[in-house]
């Protein structure tokens, strides 16, 4: 498994986290290991059921591991019950006290920790104008937009200037125009103060866009541990390659010199040539370029496959072209803005896609031995 | 589905079925003459003026009022804690607690009134304030345990979570986070529990003594050996006063939520 950052005397390590519920039949976290280093967001992605957010549930102290171990600043706080571990959690319901103000909900914190009134009072609004609600700090919850609701919430958990921000699906309440924008301020916020964060989310945009660091988890497991650009351009396993990203999927047999024969009788030069057999390829629609009628391949481009076009759809700004070939279906993206022979095509036209040996995600089939 | 005529209909005879003793009763209570006879031969306030000045049912009055906020006070002290328990906590046994809790609702209060005689009689506690809240709390509390236990499973769990990770102790949490928002059921189950205390006859019947004795206990009384409206005035302020009640329970939480019916 990749270990990122360990070189440097990780802030937050895991350390074979399992929680097994009773009467399931598979561990619902399965010796998860890993370390982030101080002042980092580490992105926990999966789909839902992964595990993710027991393990962040498990950091929290909200759910006791089986087995493992969690450590803070080398501190173990495995047997630590919540109240005692000084992290700010941002819940998916916000969990926000009904019966406080935006004010007393971000003092509450700092009230248990023993504050003097006058003091917390001076914190928490200072807690509210870094998410920009000072001017609301006399409302209840229920009087707040849920954008606003969500401010704060991470007030209220920074507040207490926590060793460990957790965030469990922040955004997911939020109307999507509204998620990017408090996306970029969580992660600006994040950044400016500091606080080392693990951050929970089915969104793969999401945990690209804000993160140091992306551990994608698949039933219990992580299956990658790497920063965004790597989990998205050489995804470790084939779970990563299909979960992250768009992908065509190429079948056939890797043979030895690195030639992939496809089922469906393409011979294509790929990498990775220690999985020679039955292999499965992924081809990311933005590495297959589109060339003209008569336009040789690049230098360096090794395959051409020649098709016909099946599908084209169009999402503002890239246009997707879904042609047959005998490599099977091969999807092309295409700027929407960009000039060229495709803007008049039709299902059925001829087309021709080109693409590096490289940008073949080579993994063993599946059901072959690994 | 929009309720037919004959529904309707058959729910206005129910309600005027329930309805009319106390539609007679308010009739009666009004009545001028000496004895209870329908129709009155005229309409007075007399009676309501001889009740406030009996001072035999005035005194079980007081005790009665005195009683069931004791009552409702305990039932809430004791009950409380028992309902958070039910509703919160992971614990062996804890459908037998909730059912054991429930337990005195199915007993008979005429059998629950002399199995009490029986053992606070010994004790010298028969006829005396603890022993009449003992038997009295006996069949609030389930009351009280079922009313706080709906409420507070009705308070979402992430809140108190929330509360732990800022730091707060669990006993803090439940006290500053969770019984805050489940006041609304505390009160509907101090409310209710009051009164449950306040119109429980049968086991006062056998608790009470010569210096001590409760409102109900007294109306029985009174209503064996007279037969003049004064009672009906009496039962008239008691409906006024448990509606009032019943009322601000429907206010602050709705009546059948608080009975943790749905």
């Amino acid at each position: 498994m990749t270990l990122a950052a360990t070189d440097t005397a990780p802030h937050l390590r895991l350390d074979g986290l399992v929680r097994h519920y009773a009467g399931a039949p598979a561990p619902a976290v399965d010796r998860v290991s890993l370390g982030l280093p101080r002042g980092a967001l580490l992105a926990l992605l999966g789909p839902s059921g992964c595990g993710k957010t027991t393990t962040l549930r498990m950091i929290a102290g909200l759910e006791t591991p089986d087995a493992g171990r969690i450590l803070v600043g080398g501190r173990d706080v495995t047997a630590l019950p919540p109240h005692k571990r000084h992290m700010g959690v941002v819940f998916q319901s916000y969990a926000l006290f009904p019966h406080m103000t935006a004010a007393g909900n971000v003092a509450f914190g700092l009230e248990m920790q023993g504050m003097p009134r006058a003091e917390r009072a001076r914190r928490a609004e200072a807690a509210l104008e870094l998410v920009g609600l000072a001017a609301l700090a006399a409302r209840k919850p229920r009087q707040l937009s849920g954008g606003q609701q969500q401010r704060v919430a991470l007030a209220r958990a920074l507040a207490i200037e926590p060793d460990l921000l957790l965030l469990d699906e922040p955004l997911s309440a939020l109307d999507a125009k509204l998620r990017e924008g408090v996306r970029d301020e969580i992660r600006a916020l994040q950044q400016r103060l500091g606080t080392t964060t693990v951050f929970v989310t089915h969104d793969q945009v999401e945990a690209l866009a804000m993160a140091d660091l992306v551990a994608v988890m698949n039933a219990g497991r992580v299956e990658q541990l790497a920063a965004p650009e790597e989990i998205f351009e050489r995804p470790a396993t084939r779970f990563v390659a299909t979960f992250v990203g768009r992908a065509a999927r190429i079948r056939g047999v890797l043979e030895p010199g690195g030639v992939l024969r496809a089922e469906g009788g393409a011979a294509l030069r790929a990498a990775g040539a220690a999985l020679v057999g039955q292999v499965e390829a992924f081809l990311r629609p933005h590495r297959v370029r589109l060339l003209g009628a008569g336009e040789a391949a690049p230098a360096g481009i090794e395959n051409l496959l020649e098709g016909t076009l099946a599908r084209r759809v169009y999402t503002g700004e890239v246009v997707s072209l879904e042609a047959q070939t005998a490599a099977g279906p091969v999807t092309a993206e295409v700027h929407a803005s960009a000039e060229g022979a495709w803007r008049e095509m039709q299902p059925g036209a001829p087309l021709r896609l080109a693409f590096r040996a490289n940008d073949l995600l080579v993994f063993p089939a599946q059901g072959a031995a690994a | 589905m929009k309720p037919t005529w004959m529904l309707r209909v058959f729910a206005a005879i129910g309600y005027a079925v329930l309805m009319a003793p106390a539609a007679l009763v308010l009739v009666l209570s009004f009545s001028a003459g000496e004895y209870l006879t329908f129709p009155p031969p005229g309409f007075s306030t007399r009676w309501y003026v001889a009740l406030a000045s009996n001072g035999v049912l005035m005194s079980a009055l007081g005790t009665s009022a005195i009683l069931a906020s004791v009552v409702a006070a305990v039932a809430l002290l004791a009950g409380g804690p028992a309902a958070y328990a039910i509703a919160r906590l992971e614990f062996p046994g804890r459908g037998v607690l909730a059912a054991l809790l429930a337990a005195p609702l199915l007993l008979p209060t005429l059998v629950l009134g002399l199995a009490l005689l029986l053992v606070l009689q010994p004790l010298g506690l028969a006829a005396t304030w603890p022993g009449l809240v003992l038997g009295h709390c006996l069949v609030a509390i389930p009351f009280a345990v079922r009313i706080m236990t709906t409420a507070f499973a009705a308070v979402p769990k992430e809140l108190e979570a929330a509360a732990w990770t800022l730091g707060a102790t669990p006993l803090r949490a439940a006290l500053r986070i969770t019984l805050p928002n489940a006041a609304p059921g505390a009160i509907a189950a101090g409310v209710l529990t009051f009164l449950v205390s306040f119109d429980e006859t049968v086991i006062s019947l056998f608790l009470v003594g010569p210096r001590l004795s409760t409102l109900p206990v007294e109306m029985f009384r009174y209503a064996d050996q007279s037969a003049d409206p004064l009672i009906a005035a009496l039962a008239m302020s008691l409906i006024a006063f448990a509606f009032l009640m019943v009322l601000i329970v429907e206010r602050l939480m709705g009546f059948s939520n608080a009975m943790g019916r749905n």
